[in-house]
């Protein structure tokens, strides 16, 4: 209990602190800071049409947290999350408009396997460079990123434009394979019960099964696991390819349910955002889901607020920024010891 | 008149309560991909924006978002829901989920831009860049054999570059054809598509390809290709054309001109039929060189290269044009013609 309560403060405190520093700004810009907060407040959870757009803004991060803590836990400094799930979703999104519609919903399975083997083999490729040539997986997975970006560019400038548009788009996807929405005219969709599930997976999986607790004491101790018989180059590609698949599925979830095509800006940085999130949570399944839900409240409130107040984006980049510095505080942590211990070995 | 408007911005309120005709509820602009401060499509759009408010009294804001295009649908019917009465999106893949929310939202306006969809309430904005382009080729056809002017061969053989062999881009290329060709029947007009909007190397190497080939002007309706196009062409001492925005300053004095989009005229107008209840709901608003729409940049660093009798033929057909003597070929709604299959 006590366990959850710390835990719960490890993101309390970084919001307190956001929300003090956004009132101080909008104090001296001479706005009343009580008016626009709670203004926010409404916007992101203040009826049940506005809280479904919050939870609509959180989807891709539950998969993009889980994917980054999946690898943060067993130490492995995994940035690359945004390039498969952008990849991953590419691949979904190809499937659903590509193969006939006549498949149904035969299509969205389809294209949840295509996007998980594209992100579990593109997070596969830093895997094994770094269990089995050491090479940093920091440097290699976020130059995978600039990669990733330049392929999907490319294919969609190029090979994958869609016909009827000048601009840089695929076609849609067929109907079929679009992802159930669940409350509409909200366009919170079926992938936000995926992401719940992929949450719940990764509890399981870190509780219950053997190379959960393996992937753990690699986490905490790679000498002593060594000293105990598990390989850790293997917990490495394992969790590095478990991370590509939960990305690809986020990918294939935001493309099937939310954007129905893929287009430049695809993921406006869901990634980074989602290893926020595993940072603020140290990678507790609780912790991400409420801290994806809280940024995805960020993200809607924040644009939604520029409607009924003067105040600029900015604001809200500051709120999420002073958050983020909790977020690298704990990345720091994590390098830290890392680093302690490959000078160890 | 300074005092009325003053008068009628600080009683919108009231206003709204007592006008019965014109609809004052509030208008809103999405801001697309990129945002404020892009110096390009946005910043012209919001400029027109501005004025169009300042003009009509109506009260508005820009709205952005680094997931401007997951959030759009729920972004445009939060507008709805909060009241604003007129919703532009800059975005342009919110057509799309536009056209279908607005059956839900009768009551408020909406705009699109650079594509037509239905809907009794939403106005379609399509801009007459056949037309730009007609005189953007009429220039280049005077300029390309007038060997005085620095960079310039004997050859009458001119160059365009198009992201895309689609008929949006054709649109653009018709209308420089059929330009250059009026000025000169047997001008050669060298075509080719980048199979990229992205590739400005490819496109560097394409506009090279062309001023091998005899062509000193090359337009270019390519986006991020483009770049490469106006790059190679200040490297090679000859010409680019720039395309939707002034793209003079990118090689000043190697950037014959540009092919303007006046996003802001456009949105500016917008506003003022909103205020005026003169909504053009359900049409296509076409943005032409009557309307303004469309433009040949003010060429602030080639105006005195190239002689004022160029510029001035190009104002005569402009007029011609929008008095309906010159009849400039249309490929988004007229198909291709004969002269290019």
């Amino acid at each position: 209990m006590v366990n959850v309560l710390v835990r719960s403060l490890d993101i309390v405190l970084p919001l307190l602190v956001a929300f003090s520093i956004a009132a101080i700004v909008l104090l001296t810009i001479g706005e009343n800071p009580v008016e626009i907060l709670t203004l926010m407040a409404t916007e992101a959870f203040g009826n049940v049409r506005r809280f479904a757009a919050t939870l609509s803004a959180s989807t891709p991060l539950l998969f993009t947290a889980v994917a980054t803590a999946i690898c943060f836990r067993s130490g492995v400094f995994n940035v690359g999350v945004d390039g498969a799930f952008v990849l991953g979703g590419l691949a979904a999104i190809f499937i659903a408009f590509k193969l006939p519609a006549s498949l149904g919903a035969g299509l969205i399975p389809l294209a949840f396997i295509a996007a998980a083997v594209t992100g579990g083999f593109w997070l596969w490729l830093p895997g094994v460079l770094l269990a089995k040539y050491e090479a940093d997986e920091v440097v290699s997975t976020l130059m995978l990123n600039f990669i990733a970006a330049g392929i999907s560019g490319y294919l969609v400038n190029g090979p994958l434009l869609s016909p009827q548009s000048g601009n840089n788009v695929t076609p849609l996807i067929h109907e079929t394979a679009e992802l159930e929405r669940l409350m509409p005219p909200s366009t919170l969709h079926a992938g936000f019960i995926i992401g719940l599930l992929c949450i719940i997976a990764y509890w399981i999986w870190c509780r219950n099964t053997p190379s959960g607790f393996e992937g753990a004491v690699v986490g905490q101790n790679p000498r002593f696991a060594r000293a105990v018989g598990i390989s850790v180059p293997a917990i490495i590609i394992l969790v590095m390819v478990f991370s590509g698949v939960i990305a690809g599925f986020g990918g294939a979830s935001h493309g099937l349910g939310q954007m129905h095509r893929f287009s430049d800006g695809f993921s406006p940085g869901y990634g980074f955002t989602g290893m926020a999130v595993a940072l603020l949570a140290r990678n507790h399944p609780i912790g991400i889901l409420f801290g994806a839900v809280l940024f995805g409240a960020l993200a809607s409130a924040g644009t939604t607020i520029q409607l009924f107040s003067n105040i600029p984006l900015d604001l809200v980049n500051i709120i999420q920024g002073t958050v983020m510095i909790f977020a690298v505080i704990e990345a720091a942590r994590l390098m830290k010891n890392r680093r302690r211990q490959t000078h160890a070995v | 008149m300074k005092a009325m408007k003053l008068l009628s911005k600080s009683t919108i309120a009231l206003c709204a309560a007592t006008a019965v005709l014109a609809d004052e509820r509030p208008a809103a602009l999405i801001i697309a991909q990129g945002g404020l401060g892009d110096a390009s499509w946005n910043d012209t759009a919001y400029a027109g924006f501005q004025s169009g408010l300042e003009k009509t009294g109506i009260t508005g804001r820009p709205i952005e978002s680094p997931d401007v295009v997951a959030q759009g649908e729920e972004i445009m019917r939060r507008a709805a829901d909060g009241g604003f009465g007129l919703v532009i999106s800059l975005e342009w893949i919110h057509g799309e989920p536009m056209e279908a929310l607005a059956k839900d939202y009768s009551d408020t306006s909406w705009v699109i831009m650079n594509q037509t969809r239905e809907g009794d309430n939403v106005a379609s904005v399509v801009f007459g860049e056949h037309e730009g382009s007609y005189l953007a080729g009429a220039l280049a056809a005077q300029v390309t054999t007038d060997t005085s002017i620095r960079g310039i061969n004997e050859e009458a053989v001119v160059g365009v570059i198009g992201g895309f062999k689609a008929p949006g881009i054709d649109k653009f290329i018709v209308g420089f054809i059929q330009g250059a060709e009026a000025i000169n029947p047997d001008i050669e007009v060298i075509v080719a598509y980048a199979d990229s909007f992205g590739d400005p190397a490819k496109g560097a190497q394409m506009a090279n390809a062309m001023f091998d080939d005899g062509a000193d002007i090359v337009y270019q309706v390519a986006g991020g290709t483009g770049i490469g196009i106006i790059e190679a062409a200040k490297a090679r001492g000859h010409y680019a054309i720039g395309v939707d925005n002034d793209q003079d300053g990118l090689a000043p004095g190697n950037v014959l001109t540009s092919m303007v989009k006046r996003v802001d005229v456009a949105v500016d107008q917008i506003v003022t039929n909103y205020a005026a209840d003169t909504f053009p709901g359900g049409e296509v608003m076409n943005f032409g060189l009557a309307e303004n729409g469309v433009a040949l940049s003010p060429m602030t660093h080639t105006r005195d290269i190239i002689p004022a009798s160029y510029v001035e033929k190009v104002e005569a057909m402009k007029a011609q044009i929008i008095a309906g003597d010159i009849d400039v070929w249309d490929v988004s709604n007229e198909g291709y013609p004969d002269f290019f299959k």
